[in-house]
């Protein structure tokens, strides 16, 4: 007992059972006093073996299982997965279903950015914060499920399509929240730009230079709070971002209060989209077509998920099954920037650091470790199925 | 008799048992309010009660590498001191139980008695997370105990004595915050800062270090903790009310004033972000401290002048 007092730094383990973590996750921080001098993560304890289950199905099942992936950003793991598997099929998806898609994905951004607003103030102690964002959150989770039928798993999507339409009752409703919306985010992008107590959180914590950002390639909001241009909305425009442009935010400071107003202006760009689709909302069919087999054949697909990029590949083999189906989220992009950024500051900031980028710990649990230590590891390809991926 | 008198006293009222029950309450009014201002519901009236019963009749785990004694005997102390204090204030507006020359100074010192039990029952177990809440114990413990001290210390100086029942016969008469505002100022704080509420709560932060010193405790030890903590609670707005509100010389005047402390205290809780350990430490150390000696200058100079 008397050795482990006179040691001046020691390790603590944040997670997998953690108050700060609502999933689990193992950070082994090693502090020096109050001062963090080393950080490492160990991620895994969410596995589902997914993408394994995913060759056991066929490609319109698959959907309901990826759509479980995140909990928070559903309707974006089947808009990418969709965007594949029809881009595999040549199959072209009737304007209107683009159109909606967009929408119901950008509602889903709405959501998950208070969702982070709430959680990030958790983090810091403003429980008040919290709350008040968690309650205006359930306006827009009132309208996802007026729309969907869900709050949380919308099933919004269908290869070739999308299941839900919307009318004039809807539109009027939804018009009617964004306008309530608009007024709170105004509200909190002024609480996290000019409250003092806040800003001594926030203000300089976790800086992140645009140098940094891109070598450790962050994705997302994390990275357009450091000035990196990188959002796949704007550099590949995907389905009915191709006619209604996003305008990119940026902010240059890195830091975590720029995290803040990043996701917090781009709360607004989502509502200026969402009136922009519901005013040209395009006529005509919901679905399109899809063969049930599709041939042989492999593609990416890439995505803007509120949290950053999301990467999908998808490989068909000519059955009604996916040969394989990659999934790499956002999360596991900026983890890295964690461990980085950690070094160097006080423990009561490592909580707000980690959630500065949005983890999403059962989304990115599906790496295969292939490097451990100096022995490279190489799996073939049946031992990577093996594995669960 | 007397001694009867002096065990009821203790024991059941307005010591004892009365002051539990009504700490509780006061924790209560605490939780309710807060969640109010959070938009929440907030706890039914009982839920303080339910919880120290629950927690008193569950099992307490020993962890191993504890000094058993220590672990056992901290809480009972930390309840004790705040018990103890209590006998010394102004409680329900009534006349303190005890009074002899200098009991000011005993009565802060016994309230400081459950922060260092709490910082010693922290440090005494090997989990990390008790350790470093136990270091941010009484780190705070030094940041804030000398401005409350100090702040409670202005009438004093005024009236020339370090007895309680000779600063409340001039305090039942003035309303020392019109003119020691600073002094009332830090005390409150202090008192925040003294029960670890938010935003003083870095000793305790959740999302970092679990629950700090206490982490490894459970079942009576915690009860008595949380105990005390209401006890102590309850005698530093009593002695805040007391000293700078005018007196408390009544149980009216006492249910306004501390409830009205209280809802002071609740909306800062409600308003501000968790403070940073050093941040705590640097608010104290530079502003509080010398607030209070410019109230002090200011309470000296102008007794001199007028005097």
């Amino acid at each position: 007992m008397q050795k482990e007092k006179t040691v001046s730094s020691f390790t603590i383990p944040i997670g997998p059972q953690h108050p700060a973590l609502k999933e689990p996750g193992h950070f082994l921080i090693t502090v020096d006093g109050e001062i963090v001098t080393k950080t490492v993560v160990r991620l895994g304890y969410a596995h589902r073996g997914i993408e394994r289950a995913l060759e056991e199905r066929n490609y319109v099942q698959c959907m309901y299982l990826l759509e479980r992936i995140c909990g928070i950003c559903s309707h974006i793991h089947a808009t990418a997965y969709c965007h594949a598997v029809e881009q595999l099929a040549g199959v072209e998806v009737p304007p209107r279903a683009q159109a909606i898609r967009l929408l119901v994905a950008e509602l889903e951004r709405i959501h998950s950015h208070f969702l982070w607003l709430g959680v990030a103030a958790h983090e810091a102690g403003f429980d008040t914060l919290f709350m008040y964002s968690w309650r205006d959150r359930e306006t827009v989770m009132d309208l996802l499920e007026n729309m969907t039928g869900n709050r949380v798993n919308y099933s919004a999507n269908l290869l070739g399509g999308v299941k839900f339409d919307v009318d004039d009752a809807l539109e009027g409703e939804i018009l009617k929240g964004l306008e309530f919306l608009e007024e709170r985010t105004h509200h909190y992008l002024d609480v996290v730009k000019t409250d003092i107590m806040f800003l001594q959180r926030t203000s300089g914590i976790g800086v992140m230079t645009r140098r940094q950002a891109e070598v450790l390639g962050a994705v997302g909001p994390t990275a357009r709070a450091s000035g990196v241009a990188r959002d796949i909305r704007v550099e590949a425009p995907y389905g009915a971002y191709v006619e209604h442009p996003v305008n990119i935010i940026l902010e240059q400071d890195g830091d975590l209060r720029a995290r803040f107003i990043v996701r917090l202006r781009e709360l607004f760009e989502s509502y200026r989209l969402i009136r922009e689709v519901l005013e040209t909302l395009p006529a005509g069919e919901l679905v399109g077509r899809v063969p049930r087999r599709i041939k042989a054949s492999e593609t990416v697909s890439r995505v803007e998920a509120p949290r950053g990029e999301l990467f999908y590949f998808v490989k068909s083999n000519g059955s009604d099954k996916p040969e394989r189906v990659k999934v790499r989220t956002p999360t596991i992009c900026n983890m890295l920037s964690v461990i980085k950024l950690a070094v160097g500051h006080q423990l009561a900031d490592i909580p707000m650091i980690l959630t500065g980028i949005d983890p999403c710990f059962s989304c990115n649990d599906r790496s295969v470790q292939i490097r451990s230590g100096d022995n490279l590891q190489v799996l073939t390809w049946e031992q990577l199925r093996q594995f669960g991926a | 008799m007397d001694i009867l008198r002096s065990f009821f006293a203790i024991l059941i009222f307005p010591g004892g048992l009365c002051l539990l029950f009504v700490s509780l309450i006061y924790e209560w009014v605490d939780r309710k309010l807060l969640a109010q201002l959070q938009n929440r519901i907030g706890p039914r009236w009982f839920q303080p009660f339910a919880d120290v019963i629950k927690l008193l009749a569950k099992e307490e785990v020993v962890p191993e590498g504890v000094d058993a004694g220590l672990f056992v005997g901290l809480p009972i102390l930390a309840l004790a001191g705040g018990l103890t204090a209590a006998l010394y204030v102004p409680l329900f507006g009534l006349v303190p139980i005890y009074n002899f020359p200098g009991d000011l100074i005993v009565t802060l010192y016994l309230l400081s008695l459950l922060t260092l039990c709490m910082g010693l029952a922290g440090s005494n177990t090997l989990d990390r997370f008790s350790l470093v809440g136990a270091t941010r114990t009484l780190t705070q413990l030094f940041s804030y105990e000398a401005p409350f001290l100090l702040a409670l210390l202005g009438p004093a100086i005024l009236t020339g004595s370090w007895q309680i029942s000779d600063i409340l016969a001039y305090t039942n008469s003035h309303w020392l915050l019109l003119t020691q505002p600073l002094g009332f100022l830090i005390a409150i704080i202090g008192l925040m800062g003294k029960l670890e509420l938010p935003p003083f709560d870095a000793p305790e932060a959740e999302t970092e270090i679990v629950a700090g010193a206490l982490t490894e405790y459970s079942g009576r030890g915690l009860a008595l903790f949380r105990l005390g903590k209401g006890v102590e609670l309850l005698v530093g707005l009593t002695l805040i009310a007391a000293f700078y509100l005018g007196g408390v010389t009544n149980p009216v005047f006492f249910l306004l004033k501390t409830l009205l402390l209280l809802l002071i205290m609740v909306g800062v809780q409600s308003l501000m972000t968790r403070l940073r350990i050093d941040q705590t430490v640097g608010l104290w150390w530079r502003y509080g401290v010398l607030a209070v000696f410019v109230q002090w200058l200011g309470i000296i100079v102008l007794k001199g002048v007028l005097l």
